[in-house]
């Protein structure tokens, strides 16, 4: 009955693979150590977009507080390049200049690598279950849940700035140093950091592509709809929107500490609420409910400043806002959206026409 | 104290529920007994819905207790009233508009709702089968591809019903299921629950005494949130306070 080639499933994941083959053969063309770096970076924006496009795309939950995760998950990895460029006993300079003596005991997991990567994942996730958990399970949602995400977004750029001593405030933490695994080091202007990059967007998608494709995905297509009917059901709605949001926050910690590893540093900059918004706006634009379009987007978007914004200055801010608000008014599912229409329109042309073919053979036969 | 299973698959045990001081369920007492269709009939405003949600848990009563097969399910949440076998189809069709007439199926078909195993498992075992059965049964084999917000009213209606057939509960809540279908719809409706009445039990609210008379074990009429009278259709019509109040006066020459 499906003509509708957009609904075709076979077609969407040949889609992604072609995609990835395209983002995954970008070293091989070009060695410029900068472009290479600035590409990794949009790899870690369209990470983020997926990671919206999971939770507000495809569970409806509107999540105007990203940054949460991927401030504390960019956290979690600059506390570590930041120890391993340490000799063992002493402290970070700026902790000194802030008159500490000795280490402060969270930051002390952070010596051992393996165990600070793993701590910048985990933290970020178990706080979004927990937060989740309390929100989704007192039945707060809609407006009333981005609000409260962009509560605690601005709550956590201002604890990260009060604590200057710990996380060295405004200036945030710049380790002199790349990322070491083992004895490799994972040089940010290099092809290895853009695969590393290229490895997570890949790995993440795909899950995500799967998973909005199994009996889970349903469920939470289901509950965006009507969460009442899907109680009645036997689900429980509370879990499966807390599920969906710390599924979302692991992959927005993961572009966190991705991006420190590409930036060598981390600022409550990356708290700011006008970024989190950003990245909702990316998913719009490109298509919250497509993973794909929306990471398509976080680069169209990121892209566009990077080049034109140069060239606009702060008119780009202005004109980032009337697209959003011509998208929201005419491309509601944003160039997903305005594919899918396309492709629907074709496809009845295309059933139209083989109705008329199939008359006038009649028409001839008799 | 545990409900005894004598006389009640569900057992209800002076249900109280007030909405800003106006009493709206009142002492209300019922038992149903398995593989039975039971009618809750009443005027308008007698708590019938209301009676539905109490027993669903879309509301907890103020006062009084359920049992199912003998476990008091009183206050427990929406989700878990529905796992230990109880299916609800709402007055208002309620289907997920959003998704295709073959997803509402789907997801309806929930023998499991442990979040992690979903994550990953495509497809639920013997779903496709069942499917096909029910899709057959309410008719919407043709029409498995479309979107359910663009149903008519009636075939809504059936995908809700449909959507109760997968989930395959023991005892079903019917809240006026042939609301606003054809005389032809509302047979079909007949056969299917004539034929379900003897695996499950069914509490059906419904006003259209004609539908009513095709399909009611058991008659229970509601007023002013209490229980007025009970039996079989025959005695229900019979009864002069049920006349008074209910089938009113035109009835009664």
């Amino acid at each position: 009955m499906e003509k509708n080639l957009y609904h075709n499933k076979k077609l969407q994941w040949l889609t992604y693979l072609v995609v990835f083959a395209v983002l995954g053969s970008v070293p091989l063309i070009t060695d410029d150590a900068f472009l290479l770096n600035q590409l990794a970076t949009y790899g870690v924006y369209g990470l983020l977009a997926v990671s919206i496009s999971l939770c507000w795309g495809s569970g409806g939950i509107l999540n105007l507080g990203q940054g949460i995760a991927f401030g504390l998950g960019a956290y979690g990895m600059a506390m570590t390049m930041q120890m391993q460029s340490q000799a063992p006993g002493t402290i970070p300079p700026f902790m000194a200049n802030n008159a500490l003596e000795e280490l402060p005991i969270f930051w002390e997991p952070f010596w051992n690598t393996g165990l600070g990567i793993v701590l910048a994942l985990l933290v970020p996730t178990l706080f979004y279950l927990v937060f989740g958990g309390l929100m989704f399970a007192a039945r707060v949602s809609g407006p009333f849940f981005a609000i409260m995400t962009l509560a605690i977004l601005s709550a956590l750029a201002t604890v990260f700035v009060a604590l200057q001593p710990y996380t060295n405030g405004v200036n945030g933490i710049s380790p002199p140093g790349a990322l070491m695994i083992g004895e490799v080091m994972i040089d940010p202007y290099s092809s290895l950091a853009y695969w590393v990059v290229f490895a997570l967007l890949l790995f993440f998608t795909f899950a995500a592509k799967l998973l909005n494709q199994s009996r889970f995905g349903l469920v939470v297509r289901a509950l965006k709809d009507d969460p009442e009917r899907v109680r009645f059901l036997g689900y429980n709605v509370a879990v499966y929107e807390t599920a969906v949001y710390a599924l979302s926050g692991l992959m927005a910690a993961a572009a966190g500490a991705s991006f420190a590893v590409l930036t060598q540093y981390v600022s409550p900059a990356q708290f700011e609420v006008g970024f989190s918004i950003g990245i909702v706006i990316w998913a719009a634009i490109g298509g919250r409910n497509s993973l794909l379009w929306a990471m398509l987007g976080a680069f169209m978007v990121q892209g566009a400043q990077s080049y034109a914004g140069d060239a606009f200055l702060n008119t780009w801010i202005l004109i980032l806002g009337f697209s959003f608000i011509l998208v929201v008014r005419f491309l509601p599912g944003g160039f997903a959206g305005l594919v899918e229409t396309i492709l629907g329109r074709v496809a009845e042309r295309k059933e139209t026409e083989e109705d008329f073919d199939l008359e006038s053979a009649k028409g001839a036969t008799k | 104290m545990k409900g005894d299973m004598v006389g009640g698959f569900l057992k209800i045990r002076n249900l109280e529920k007030s909405f800003g001081g106006n009493r709206v369920i009142n002492d209300f007492s019922l038992d149903v007994t398995e593989c039975r269709l039971q009618c809750l009939v009443g005027p308008n405003g007698a708590g019938k819905t209301t009676t539905i949600d109490l027993i669903s848990g879309r509301q907890n009563p103020d006062s009084g207790k359920v049992w199912l097969k003998g476990d008091d399910i009183t206050g427990l949440g929406e989700h878990e009233i529905a796992r230990r076998g109880v299916g609800r189809k709402f007055q208002i069709p309620a289907v997920l508009k959003g998704l295709t007439v073959r997803e509402n199926l789907e997801v309806a078909y929930s023998r499991d709702t442990n979040v992690i195993r979903n994550m990953f498992s495509l497809k639920a075992k013997g779903c496709a089968q069942k499917l096909e059965e029910v899709a057959a049964q309410v008719r919407l084999t043709d029409r498995l591809g479309a979107e359910a917000g663009l149903l008519s009213h009636g075939e809504t209606q059936w995908l809700e019903i449909g959507m109760v057939l997968m989930q395959d509960p023991e005892i079903l809540l019917l809240d006026e299921p042939v609301a606003g279908m054809t005389e032809n719809e509302i047979d079909l409706t007949v056969d299917i629950l004539n034929r379900l009445k003897r695996t499950h039990t069914i509490i059906l609210v419904e006003h259209d005494m004609n539908f009513v008379r095709k399909i009611a074990d058991i008659v229970t009429v509601l007023h002013m949130g209490a229980l007025l009278a009970q039996g079989t259709l025959e005695e229900i019509e019979k009864n002069e306070r049920v006349r008074a109040v209910y089938l009113g006066t035109e009835d009664a020459h």
